[in-house]
């Protein structure tokens, strides 16, 4: 029972990043109809943020995880300034096609700057430090991380569904004309969108040097998770990407344990493929 | 007029596109075979999850290169003192990245042999590379240079183009068990289990086969087998496996960063068997053993060569200098040099052959032992099948941060710390 209960509590960990990763493709795709091929690889920029200012600068990742947040919201209104203004009333193969343009631009270019080589953050407050709770281990980076994770979420929710701002982001989602015929800046929107969903995945690339190596290649595998977690939990809904992140993480978790390690990430995405089938639009998707 | 001159300046480019794609551009083809160059293809993964482990191995062939090409009376390797070979050839490098991918790498073997017109290839540091390029380099009656992939299955294919100088897989199973009856006689350590923890890859998958039948034959019992996907964003279901199953020693197949992911993990678990010998992999890179500092300490793995094997390997010295200089000051390790190798031992069977005939190349890689003080055992002979049987490692222990001689005791600079020391006394 307890190993069953350290598999959850380590699936439950997982799946509150994932979660994080995924809230900020889900806002972004959820207003603006945008697939952000480039969504592991912001994840990626964030790690780097982090890990140099705690090589160069000795800040902690708790803390640069502010900066990381910060630089990857300026890199998503840059790219929609850049970019992806020039493909939204376009056919939305033009959007994914740039954004995998910008995933590949931002990978060589870490690789380029920084070398393929991994880079760990030593001694940092929480690296390597566990919360005992019996015979249970909470890994203290990764609880940090769960617990950024929930109040991101917590406040992007309560940033969408309970101020003007995010009445006026609704409304755009709705029908971007309407919201303009009603006085709503939707250019101003679309650009503080893309900072958010960015500044989502900068949150949790900024934490994860704690407990992750940092590598040019590191977001790829959390991109593709976090495309399974917006699909599944209904493209565009908050509470969905959140509550998908979580089965996402639990499944694994189990799979790798009951099943084999091997499986954990077929499990995952066959529990994808199964809810799409079953209900095409998501978990929370109308 | 402005317009007319536009439009002409238009049909100029077009043209000289034209001839640039039919060929007509500098013949830089023409001006190598006026030179006298050899060009070797290298596959490495430059990029991917191991780059650094790859971009060290090509390092080291360029440091070949570099001895080979210039005349160098202070390096006692072979080829050092002449300038070139065939009297005036010069080694040209083309270089490709293989990511680490086997289909990748094959059409990248494809691409050098067909497009760039290489003479032999050199790499793939993958097993799971360096099977399907291999094949590709066969086919085309063309020499695949192997310096470290360990999956002894590469060289029981009985292809006849195919040399590999790293020791497989299933000899270092054998010699890890070697270890594991060494301690249980020295320290008394009563290890019976075992548990394998691998990458599912071309390379994890044969080192595991190899360790599951040397434990069989040396009597101890494997109790969990542990398969991951190299590249997983977490090692926990990996982790708890193996920690409900509780080995006594645990041989692991685990690259690059997975493998500071999966020490990492297996602190936070709490979790440490008493003895952890790793095939080439993480283990071996000096830079990933720095950046995990103390929790890197008291694990194992074999090596062809690390820095403090310098008194056993006293050549290596300068060749090594050469080699920092392009690695930015990381020393070689048991990969890489292995990599400097294959490309010295390649030219001084081209120099024996006396001809770049590829056929007279391969008959005398085939009939000849050849020197090789950058290998531990200083020479290399290559059996049917291309396996150098003459490849050695030595069992070593990260000791402050340092890889400790351990197995064969004769050889031994240190004593083994056993069994591990627990996370929390570090």
């Amino acid at each position: 029972m307890e190993t069953l209960i350290q598999v959850l509590i380590d699936g439950l960990l997982s799946g509150m990043v994932y979660a994080l990763v995924a809230a900020g493709l889900c806002i972004i795709w959820g207003v603006m109809d945008v697939i952000n091929f480039a969504h592991g690889e912001y994840l990626m920029v964030g790690m780097y943020v982090s890990y140099w200012l705690g090589f160069l600068a000795h800040v902690d990742p708790l803390v640069s995880v502010l900066a990381s947040g910060a630089f990857v919201f300026l890199l998503g209104a840059l790219t929609y300034k850049l970019i992806i203004r020039y493909t939204i009333r376009r056919p939305g193969l033009v959007a994914l096609l740039a954004t995998f343009g910008l995933a590949m631009f931002l990978k060589n270019l870490c690789m380029n700057r920084f070398s393929p080589n991994f880079r760990i953050l030593s001694d940092t407050w929480l690296g390597g430090k566990t919360f005992l709770v019996g015979s249970l281990i909470l890994p203290v980076p990764q609880l940090a991380a769960g617990i950024l994770s929930l109040v991101t979420i917590g406040l992007l929710y309560a940033l969408i569904n309970g101020t003007r701002f995010g009445w006026a982001v609704q409304a755009t989602a709705m029908d971007r004309e309407a919201a303009e015929l009603m006085g709503i800046n939707t250019e101003r929107i679309y650009v503080l969108i893309f900072g958010i969903g960015g500044a989502c995945v900068g949150f949790a690339g900024g934490i994860m040097p704690s407990y992750l190596a940092v590598h040019p290649e590191v977001g790829s595998m959390f991109g593709l998770i976090a495309f399974v977690c917006v699909a599944m939990g209904g493209f565009g809904s908050i509470p969905g990407a959140f509550l998908a992140g979580l089965l996402v993480g639990i499944v694994e978790a189990l799979a790798g344990f009951y099943i084999a390690p091997v499986f954990k990430y077929i499990a995952v995405f066959g529990l994808y493929l199964a809810v799409v089938f079953l209900r095409p639009k998501g978990i929370f998707g109308w | 007029m402005s317009r007319q001159v536009s439009r002409l300046n238009r049909w100029i480019v077009c043209l000289a596109v034209l001839a640039l794609l039919l060929g007509f551009g500098p013949r830089v083809g023409s001006a190598l075979a006026a030179e006298k160059v050899i060009k070797i293809g290298t596959i490495f993964p430059l990029t991917g999850p191991v780059a650094t482990a790859g971009q060290r191995c090509q390092a080291a062939v360029q440091t070949a290169v570099e001895i080979i090409n210039g005349k160098h009376p202070d390096i006692k390797v072979p080829l050092a003192k002449q300038e070139g070979i065939l009297k005036g050839y010069k080694i040209v490098l083309v270089h490709a990245d293989s990511q680490g991918k086997p289909d990748v790498g094959k059409a990248e073997a494809e691409r050098l042999l067909n497009q760039e017109g290489v003479w032999a290839l050199i790499g793939s540091y993958n097993s799971a590379v360096s099977k399907p390029a291999s094949f590709v380099a066969e086919r085309m009656k063309r020499i695949f240079m192997c310096g470290s992939s360990s999956s002894a299955a590469l060289t029981q294919r009985d292809m006849k183009y195919f040399f590999r100088l790293a020791p497989t897989d299933a000899t270092e199973s054998v010699d890890f068990v070697e270890v594991l009856k060494w301690a249980n006689k020295k320290n008394k350590a009563n290890i019976k289990t075992l548990g394998v923890i691998y990458e599912n890859s071309e390379f994890g998958k044969h080192a595991a086969e190899e360790a599951k039948k040397a434990a069989a034959a040396g009597g101890f019992k494997v109790v969990t087998d542990v398969p991951f996907t190299p590249g997983a964003t977490n090692l926990n279901s990996e982790v708890q496996t193996l920690k409900k199953a509780n080995p006594d020693a645990v041989f692991g197949a685990v690259l690059g960063a997975d493998y500071s992911l999966w020490v990492r993990t297996m602190k936070q678990a709490n979790f440490l068997p008493r003895i952890v010998i790793n095939y080439c992999s993480g283990y071996q890179d000096p830079v990933i053993a720095k950046q995990l500092g103390g929790d890197a300490n008291y694990f194992m793995g074999s090596s062809g060569y690390s820095p403090q094997f310098a008194s056993l390997m006293p050549e290596v010295a300068a060749v090594e200098k050469i080699f920092k200089a392009k690695t930015g000051g990381v020393p070689f390790d048991g990969n890489s040099i292995q990599e400097a190798v294959a490309m010295l031992v390649l030219a001084q069977a081209i120099e024996k052959a006396g001809s770049l005939d590829t056929e007279k190349v391969v008959n005398a890689l085939n009939a000849n032992t050849w020197d090789s003080p950058l290998s531990l055992g200083g020479k290399v002979k290559f059996a049917k099948g291309g396996q150098n049987i003459l490849a050695k490692s030595i069992v070593t222990q990260l000791q402050d941060g340092q890889y400790k001689r351990i197995f064969p005791e004769k050889m031994a600079d240190a004593k083994i710390v056993f069994p591990m020391k627990p996370w929390d006394k570090r």
